[in-house]
């Protein structure tokens, strides 16, 4: 199919976010970016399976936002973003997803984790169980199966399945998590050179 | 033709031949399904299908069972690796309360899944497997083609199994009606687009 | 095959610190004490088996401003900085880790079957809320027993038969189960399962609790014959719990001499006797074992204990998958780490468990430049990024030329010497040249003016006059990083006997096939850095002079293995 090229593929925000025209954001009234994010083709957000308001007086009926990314994220092809979802009071909810800053999610990923941290690394291929809870300056390996309700704490290499953590992030290698440079690498403008 | 690709990126036009369907009343199914297939698809009474999952039923018939949730990127009925035998009598059956979740394989060739079982992410279920009541298949497990998988078992890390005696088959199914209540409040359903 | 990503390791000092190994102690092989020498150490043999334990990529290292010496994980001293749990992020203090141990004492488990987070459910379902949701919203909270379950492998505490009461305090109401009341008496929120395990006397079977009573009974033994025998000498030796008074008299009336001692009549010491009840915590073995036998028998070998279960497992003794009880997750530190040689601070973290900040983080990548390695085509126009050919093996006998990109993180300009030797130590000898062993790196400045930052982005854009791959000059240079070129000729991986003329008297010939990993090119290279800093100023008011400060020349120098590719076997 040939693309259409004085569309362009990409859509550019005013607050930086870079959105290929291939991804798949469903309910994207529900879904908030940071700034300055990527979304490859083939990612998928589900934003329609959002909190249903509480039936409480007082709880505030605005957007229930479900699912929350920070800035500098980098959501890599195929990759899926699904808020968890679980029986809470008697009724079936869906808990808002949220994402830090310079998160990467590498390709064919499955992040349904309750929340992620910031300068999280996951690699390609790795399911995050429901309500997982992962800390800052996390990385996980290819291939990782982290089950549901598991907490990770920050610094920590985490592999397997299922997951267990086998080793501590170095005080060096903080810097790697930046992704600013990949953000930069990211080239929306239809003129440039390859990719 | 995409239809042949698993899990492949598809378009938002359905490609491939238009699968004739039987639904029941009370089904929610979302707008980007894709049902394919020459065979019949039948889906019983309040499943959900999510958007953009993929029922197939070029290899034969997909029956799915009542109260059953197919998450994305599902793709139930895929041929296997092996050509398509014809003596195939029926492609994929799902009984009631099965979960099948985000980007499972479900292979088609009299493949059968018992009452309750959970496929879980990116799991794959060969061709003609039997799975037996209230099994849970874990993350990216995989069930090799043909094979009988005996009632409650959980296959687990890497191939392990275990049989489960948890006794919680009442509050599982519980729990999958209220998520489906919810599910049918979340996902605008459209079944008429699906009908001929 | 899968890609290779061209690496690089460097060595720290402290692998000298143990002492210079002599070569008679090394292995007679035809690599690393042959190796030709430069500098006056032996050229640094990566494939020998000590220096696996002394290389470090770059990002483990800390670097001492003081001593002015990098540090790597092995030597630098560690101390506690904060105890947590890694499940529930809860911060322990560093007494009740000494008295309760090092796991954690809240509702944290791990599964014992699969390893994975236990979460406590309850058994009931909460009842249909919505018409008793109050005002408050607060619904009622689930009623019924509470058990432990896996949430990946379905695992439940209710298969060995436990359900607790309350959600809270788990730890405790666990250990109660395990320990039992008092002295075996059927213990609170067990439920009845098999009799074989829960009776009433197999209830307080926890090592821990026998040895609790095996102790205070013989404390009771020793304190009751001490106070028959003699005096308070015998009374503080006894409490150190070895031997048995009437030995520790019969001994000091040995040496004191003291014949009228000896023929005191002595009153009969009460007999100390061992253990032998069960409140004593005496188990006898039991030598019947056809009830575990049958219970093989009935579930086959997936009913026994792997062994990772069982190592995991706190007590020890488990033998069937229904013996295996939930595990306490071991608690994790935050951890200081110092110099081990000036006592200087290296990293330091914040207390705090949930604040990801280092109050000190003296990282070796902030003051030794760093090395990327990509292959050099000469094709290739300058500036342009070459294509990820990581996968790319080497090919025998042909000279392939590679790109090393130094970048100076210092503020100040630096001086770097390289040195490797002519070939690399190993089996399969390579052939290593480095064009242009000598150079400097200008300083990383903070502020650059634009003028420097066009340039940058020109020379990206532009074709320059392509860069020769000329001896003794560097290929590129930018504002703070300098790239050389590398040639290396791979040997070829045939595995001959060398010919006669060349075979060094006395050296084993080693033919055997190729082992793991000896085919991957790495060079050994020597390093050395040559910078000027200011002196440190301990002067008070020496605030004017600083220009006229003398600059203090430093330097530093250390070994670093660079993994080029593997060689193809052709």
């Amino acid at each position: 199919m040939s693309r259409k090229q004085p569309k362009g593929e990409w859509i550019e925000t005013d607050t930086g976010n870079k959105v290929n025209r291939k991804a798949n954001l469903i309910g994207t009234q529900h879904i908030m970016l940071g700034g300055k994010t990527v979304i490859m083709p083939d990612a998928m957000i589900r934003g329609d399976l959002a909190r249903t308001a509480t039936s409480a007086a007082g709880g505030p009926p605005g957007s229930n936002t479900a699912v929350f990314i920070g800035r500098y994220c980098f959501l890599s092809k195929g990759c899926c973003l699904r808020p968890p979802g679980r029986i809470y009071k008697g009724a079936f909810t869906y808990m808002p997803l949220r994402l830090g800053d310079h998160v990467f999610i590498g390709e064919g990923s499955i992040v349904q984790a309750a929340t992620v941290g910031s300068h999280v690394h996951i690699a390609k291929d790795v399911v995050v169980g429901e309500f997982a809870i992962i800390k800052d300056y996390v990385r996980i390996m290819e291939g990782t199966i982290i089950p549901a309700n598991m907490v990770i704490p920050s610094f920590s290499i985490v592999a397997g399945q299922p997951a267990r953590i086998i080793g501590e992030v170095p005080e060096g290698g903080h810097e790697a998590f930046e992704l600013r440079e990949r953000y930069k690498s990211v080239k929306t403008n239809p003129l440039a050179a390859g990719s | 033709m995409a239809s042949n690709k698993r899990q492949s990126i598809l378009p938002r036009v359905q490609a491939g031949p238009k699968a004739p369907v039987n639904f029941s009343s009370s089904i929610t199914i979302a707008d980007t399904a894709i049902l394919t297939g020459n065979h019949t698809i039948n889906i019983s009474s309040d499943s959900v299908i999510h958007p953009r999952s993929k029922l197939d039923s070029s290899g034969g018939r997909v029956t799915i069972g009542r109260r059953c949730i197919v998450h994305e990127r599902t793709h139930v009925g895929a041929p296997g690796p092996a050509p398509p035998s014809s003596s195939a009598s029926f492609g994929v059956l799902l009984e009631d309360y099965v979960t099948v979740e985000v980007a499972a394989v479900i292979e088609s060739g009299e493949t059968t899944i018992a009452e309750g079982c959970l496929i879980g992410i990116g799991a794959r279920i060969g061709k003609g497997a039997q799975l037996g009541k209230h099994c849970t298949i874990t993350a990216k497990s995989v069930v090799s083609p043909g094979e009988r998988v005996p009632d409650y078992t959980v296959v687990y890390s890497n191939g392990v199994r275990r049989l489960d005696k948890r006794g919680v088959n009442d509050l599982k199914n519980k729990a999958q009606a209220r998520q489906i209540e919810v599910l049918r409040r979340l996902i605008p359903s459209n079944p008429a687009k699906f009908k001929d | 095959m899968a890609s290779f990503t061209p690496y690089s390791y460097i060595q720290c000092p402290c692998f000298d610190a143990t002492g210079q190994a002599r070569p008679s102690d090394e292995s007679p092989s035809a690599s690393s004490s042959d190796a030709p020498e430069s500098d006056d150490d032996h050229a640094f043999d990566p494939r020998s088996p000590r220096s696996n334990y002394s290389l470090y990529p770059i990002e483990h290292l800390l670097y001492c401003v003081d001593c002015n010496q990098i540090r790597c994980p092995r030597c630098v001293a560690e101390e506690l900085v904060t105890i947590y749990c890694p499940s529930c992020l809860f911060e322990v203090g560093s007494s009740s880790v000494k008295t309760e141990g090092n796991r954690c004492t809240r509702s944290c488990f791990q599964c014992p079957v699969c390893i994975g987070p236990l979460a406590v459910q309850s058994l009931e379902p909460a009842p249909e809320s919505s018409s008793l949701l109050t005002a408050d919203n607060a619904a009622p909270p689930a009623p019924g027993p509470w058990a432990l379950c896996c949430s990946y492998c379905n695992w439940s505490s209710s298969e060995i038969g436990i359900k607790f009461d309350k959600p809270q305090g788990i730890f405790g109401q666990l250990a109660k189960i395990r320990d039992g009341d008092g002295h075996g008496d059927i213990s609170v929120a067990a439920v009845d399962a098999a009799p074989t395990k829960k009776s009433g006397d197999a209830e307080a079977d926890s090592t821990k609790s026998r040895f609790a009573l095996m102790r205070s009974f013989y404390q009771s033994q020793l304190a009751n014959s001490n106070s028959t025998s003699s005096g308070n000498l015998s009374g503080t030796l006894g409490e150190y719990g070895y031997g048995s008074p009437t030995a520790l008299s019969r001994i000091m009336s040995l040496y004191s001499g003291n014949g009228l001692a000896a023929l005191k009549p002595k009153s009969r010491p009460t007999e100390i006797r061992e253990a032998d009840s069960f409140k004593d915590g005496f188990r006898p073995s039991n030598l019947d074992e056809s009830s575990s036998i049958s219970a093989l028998r009935e579930n086959g070998y997936d009913g026994t204990v792997t062994n990772s279960q069982a190592t995991s497992q706190v007590d020890e003794g488990a033998r069937f998958v229904e013996d295996l009880w939930p595990i306490p997750h071991l608690l994790r530190s935050k951890r200081a780490k110092r110099c081990p040689v000036c006592r200087h601070i290296l990293s330091k973290p914040e207390a705090k468990v949930n604040n990801t900040r280092w109050r000190i983080r003296l990282v070796a990548g902030n003051y030794i430049p760093s090395i990327s390695i990509k292959p050099l085509n000469p094709t290739d126009t300058p500036g342009l990024p070459v294509p990820d050919t990581s996968s790319l093996t080497l090919t025998p006998l042909k000279p392939t030329q590679y790109l090393l990109t130094f970048k100076n993180q210092m503020f100040d300009q630096i001086k770097v010497t390289l040195a490797t030797p002519a070939t690399t130590p190993g089996r399969f000898a390579s052939r290593v040249t480095v064009l242009c062993p000598q150079f400097t790196i200008d300083a990383n400045a903070e502020d650059y003016d634009i003028n420097e930052a066009l340039k940058d982005d020109r020379r990206q854009d532009k074709e320059e006059a392509a860069p020769q791959v000329e001896a003794g000059k560097p290929w590129e240079r930018g504002r703070n990083w300098v790239s050389i070129v590398v040639e290396v000729i791979p040997s070829s991986l045939r595995i001959e006997p060398k010919p006669a003329i060349l075979r060094k008297p006395g050296e084993a010939e080693d033919l055997g096939p190729l082992k793991e990993d000896e085919d991957i090119l790495e060079i050994p290279m020597f390093v050395r850095l040559e910078w000027e800093s200011e002196a440190a100023q301990d002067q008070v008011g020496s605030t004017a002079s600083k220009d006229k400060e003398a600059k203090e020349k430093r330097e530093l120098a250390y070994w670093c293995v660079l993994g080029l590719g593997r060689i193809s076997q052709d």
